[in-house]
């Protein structure tokens, strides 16, 4: 194995070596008037070297080799230019921007590796920026997901145009990944959002769709990944807030007789020191829940020290630590004791103890080359204080090497990755994995304004001693731009998923359910095909795709009759269809409105029923008013009524009244003030989310969120 | 545009006006089971590690009988070395998770016993411990009927672990 990915490697990295003569291309940036332009940004497409113009309008960008260019011009209230230059010599290249309202595209990394305007992607992609993550004081990523377009949770499981229903906590149907590091835990494989350090995070990108084909395993739905803040100035930021839960709707599930209150604290710092930057940030987080036995104390440490080696080299750290003690509660007593559970879970618990280091080096090793390398380990350790009395320890390595490599209008990215888990466990045993893949993806920028994706990764594993599993995931995608303003996309892709070491090995009851191992289960694969448009004049965006994904060997929990307990089996053949838009209007500079809607079609094509907890009709939209300080807002989610659920629950008893399910109807609120307008660093937000206490649930016989108010302030120094 | 903004003020509480207060609870339902006491005598095995109370709707003819959509009810554990204990379905239990014993005819109430690690439903890891009989006659399970809203007492069972019970088949 060694030797092939040795030998993989060398053919990726063979043909960059390539020493050549450099040239420049110089000119003058100016306006419709031949006014001069200071300060444009003068970047090559796909590397990162450029130049910014000076007082004069005029830039240099040297040491390129002969080639084929784009060259592109940006400066906030310019509209953007692209040329394209052949460089045999040294090149004079003028341009004249024109003037347009002030807006800014959004850049995204994680589609394709690599930097790209959400105009040019060949798949559908969203975004939450930093500034919602605090403005909605949301502490836990996983609230934030609810809002964007085609997302629903069940639980904690993520779905991205329904690829995921609920499979009790194990397995993931997205990859998360924090600065494109893999994030998800080497037992259960799930995502532990509780982990995420939001305040960190300078934006969260999310790629709807298979993307195994750079991603490997897990990616089959989409993609999650977490761009943290730069550690780029000195900076002390303190943010504490207070709420409480109101008291539920109905009389009789009021179990505490009390508002339930509760609080948090972050403080983080970051600062440079010549060379070499840092940011740092701890925060205590403390909820009793409205429920009973759902209470939740954590603390998450956050660390990321970054070092410039060179203007062509940089070295960066990643820490994240969570501690945490949290009580059960999977499933209501009944619905007259719907913030209940059952008398046998009554005080019991889960402490954890989660830790992850990554590196990441990024290296220019020429104009047209860089070189990433990845590296991680994740080590979980959980213990819960229940009958059974399961606990878990896992450690994850991992290791990735990216390339970058521009010819001319062609950009390649290719890479290998290598992964390995150790689990020792009294519910999943001690199994180890091995996992490697290998992938490389091609992106061509033809003259007319056309961009053609392709890209194939293989992927290897192995579990114990069983025969070894393996996927090929090929993707092709396009991107082109009718008009400055209007911009067309389509993409085939491919994506699969190993089973995680729990959904093989898990052998315990929780709540009653006796869950038994499968170690045959064997990985699933599906194929997505998407189209879609971008509309992008001025301030209006309108976003519209039309999406099908097919799904092989779907793995489910299943119920077995002989006895009563859960296995996860390939048991699905499903087909997944639907369509989305999202629109923000032009309203003022104050206003702004946003509306998406999200149609599924999700079935098991064998049994031609509806998949388990997936919304057919999915719709979000909100109102945000933003002037003199003075910020405010609603927000409405609404996911139709789910069709199927696990009804053999509820037939075994397990889940009293358990088919009492409605749509989710959610109404949000907020106000804060921003105190920087009357000179003083601090902000403050109310919130009041779940307005109109509407009582519903995501996971059968567990209310979600009560209306619940929390004031957050917000200091800068 | 201000009355697209206009609309959409509106729009949202009519929708929620549309929506009432989403999950109500359920009425609230007669219960109905049976209770009684176990009573011990004998040591104790050193080698259980749980004893519940089983109960089945039809009778353990063969080992495919004990089966979970045969079983109706699985009380909590019973800690070792208990020399009586008052029980009533009404209880927690083990399973159904909440939901009590329903209305029914159940042919086989037992104390079962495990000496496994782990909670298992194979019937080779089960240890029958007593029995219930009718009053009188020991030689056939009792069988009782829970009509709605009823609840049973007197379903007392005797775990003699110097003359434990005939197996169910399955052993």
């Amino acid at each position: 194995m060694i030797k092939i990915l040795v030998t993989a490697s060398l053919i990726i990295f063979a043909n960059v070596w390539i020493s050549a003569q450099t040239f420049s291309v110089y000119g003058t940036v100016t306006d419709k008037e031949g006014l001069p332009l200071p300060g444009v940004n003068v970047i090559v497409a796909g590397l990162a070297t450029g130049d910014a113009s000076s007082e004069n309008g005029e830039y240099r960008i040297k040491g390129l080799a002969k080639g084929e260019y784009i060259i592109e011009f940006s400066i906030i209230g310019f509209r953007s230019e692209r040329k394209r230059i052949l460089l045999l010599s040294d090149t004079k290249l003028n341009a004249i921007l024109e003037e347009e309202a002030i807006t800014t595209e959004q850049v995204i990394v994680s589609a394709g590796k690599h930097e790209q305007k959400l105009s040019d992607l060949p798949v559908s992609a969203s975004m939450i920026d930093n500034r919602d993550l605090l403005r909605y004081n949301f502490n836990n990523l996983r609230d934030a997901l609810k809002y964007v377009s085609g997302v629903n949770m069940v639980d904690d499981q993520l779905s991205i145009r329904g690829s995921s229903g609920y499979s009790r906590g194990v397995g993931a149907r997205v990859l998360l990944a924090i600065d494109g590091i893999p994030f998800y835990t080497g037992d259960t494989g799930e995502i532990i959002w509780e982990a995420v350090p939001v305040n960190e995070i300078e934006r969260v990108e999310i790629i709807k769709g298979a993307s195994s084909s750079l991603y490997g395993s897990t990616a089959i739905g989409g993609v999650v990944n977490l761009i943290t803040k730069e550690a780029d100035q000195p900076f002390t930021y303190v943010k504490s807030f207070i709420g409480f839960y109101d008291k539920p709707s109905h009389e009789i599930w009021d179990w505490s007789g009390e508002y339930r209150l509760f609080n948090g604290q972050t403080i983080s710092h970051s600062n440079r020191f010549g060379n070499f930057g840092f940011a740092a940030s701890f925060t205590r987080l403390e909820d009793p829940g409205y429920k009973k036995n759902n209470f939740n104390k954590r603390y998450i440490g956050y660390l990321k020290a970054a070092y410039e080696i060179s203007d062509a080299s940089s070295l960066k750290i990643l820490f994240n630590s969570l501690n945490q003690r949290s009580g059960n509660f999977i499933y209501w007593k009944d619905s007259r004791n719907a913030l209940v559970p059952p008398d046998a879970d009554l005080g019991q618990s889960v402490g954890s103890d989660r830790y992850i280091i990554g590196i990441i080096s990024d290296n220019k090793l020429t104009d047209n080359l860089n070189l990433i390398f990845r590296g991680s380990y994740y080590t979980t350790e959980w213990s819960d204080e229940t009958a059974s009395r399961n606990s878990s320890s896992a450690d994850q390595f991992r290791g990735e090497v990216q390339s970058n490599y521009r010819i001319g209008s062609l950009l390649l990215v290719n890479g290998f990755e290598l992964n390995s888990s150790r689990v020792n466990s009294n519910l999943f045993g001690s199994p180890e994995s091995f996992g490697a893949g290998i992938y490389s993806q091609g992106e061509y920028l033809f003259s007319f304004p056309l961009s053609l994706t392709a890209g194939i990764r293989y992927d290897y594993n192995k579990v114990n001693d069983q025969a070894n599993s393996s996927a090929l995931s090929p993707r092709l995608g396009l991107n082109y731009k009718l008009n400055s303003n209007l911009s067309a996309r389509g993409m085939i892709g491919t994506g699969f998923r190993a089973p995680s070491l729990a959904e093989k090995f898990t052998s315990t009851f929780v709540s009653g359910i006796g869950i038994r191992p499968n170690p045959g289960v064997s990985p699933e694969s599906n194929v997505t095909l998407e189209a879609g448009i971008l509309f992008h004049p001025e301030n209006l965006i309108i976003d519209a795709a039309v999406f099908r994904n097919e799904y092989f060997d779907m793995i489910e929990p299943a119920l077995d009759p002989a006895d009563g307990e859960v296995t996860f089996k390939n048991l699905v053949r499903a087909r997944i269809e639907g369509f989305e838009l999202n629109v923000s209007p032009p309203v003022a500079d104050f206003l702004k409105i946003n509306f998406s809607y999200t149609y599924l079609y999700p079935r098991d094509i064998h049994l031609n029923k509806i998949l388990k907890y997936r919304p057919r009709h999915i719709f979000n939209s909100s109102v945000s008013y933003s002037d003199n300080g003075i910020e405010s807002g609603f927000d409405f989610r609404y996911w139709s009524k789910v069709e199927e659920i696990d009804f053999e629950l509820i037939d075994l008893g397990f889940v009293p009244d358990g088919d009492k399910r409605v749509a989710v109807y959610v109404l949000d609120f907020n106000a804060g003030y921003n105190f920087l307008h009357i000179g003083f660093p601090g902000r403050m937000y109310l919130n009041v989310k779940n307005m109109l206490n509407y009582n519903y649930i995501e996971l059968i016989g567990n209310i979600a969120p009560l209306r619940n108010i929390a004031i957050s302030f917000e200091l800068f120094l | 545009m201000k009355k697209s903004v206009l609309f959409l003020f509106v729009l949202i509480p009519f929708i929620y006006s549309g929506c009432g207060k989403g999950i109500e609870p359920e009425p609230e339902k007669i219960r109905e089971g049976f209770g009684g006491n176990i009573i011990f005598s004998g040591e104790w095995p050193d080698s259980v590690t749980r004893t519940h109370i089983v109960v089945f709707k039809d009778p353990l003819l063969a080992a495919s009988d004990f089966n979970a959509f045969n079983l109706a009810f699985v009380g909590l554990n019973i800690p070792k070395g208990t020399v009586i204990l008052n029980y009533s379905t009404l209880d927690s239990a083990l399973y159904p998770v909440n939901t009590k014993l329903q209305a029914g005819t159940y042919s086989y109430i037992a104390v079962a016993q495990q000496s496994t690690l782990n909670l298992t439903l194979n019937r080779s890891d089960w240890f029958v411990a007593g029995v219930f009989y009718v009053p009188g006659d020991s030689t056939i399970p009792g069988m009782i009927t829970v009509r709605k809203g009823e609840f049973l007492d007197n379903i007392d069972i005797r775990c003699d672990f110097n003359n434990p019970p005939p197996q169910p088949p399955g052993e």
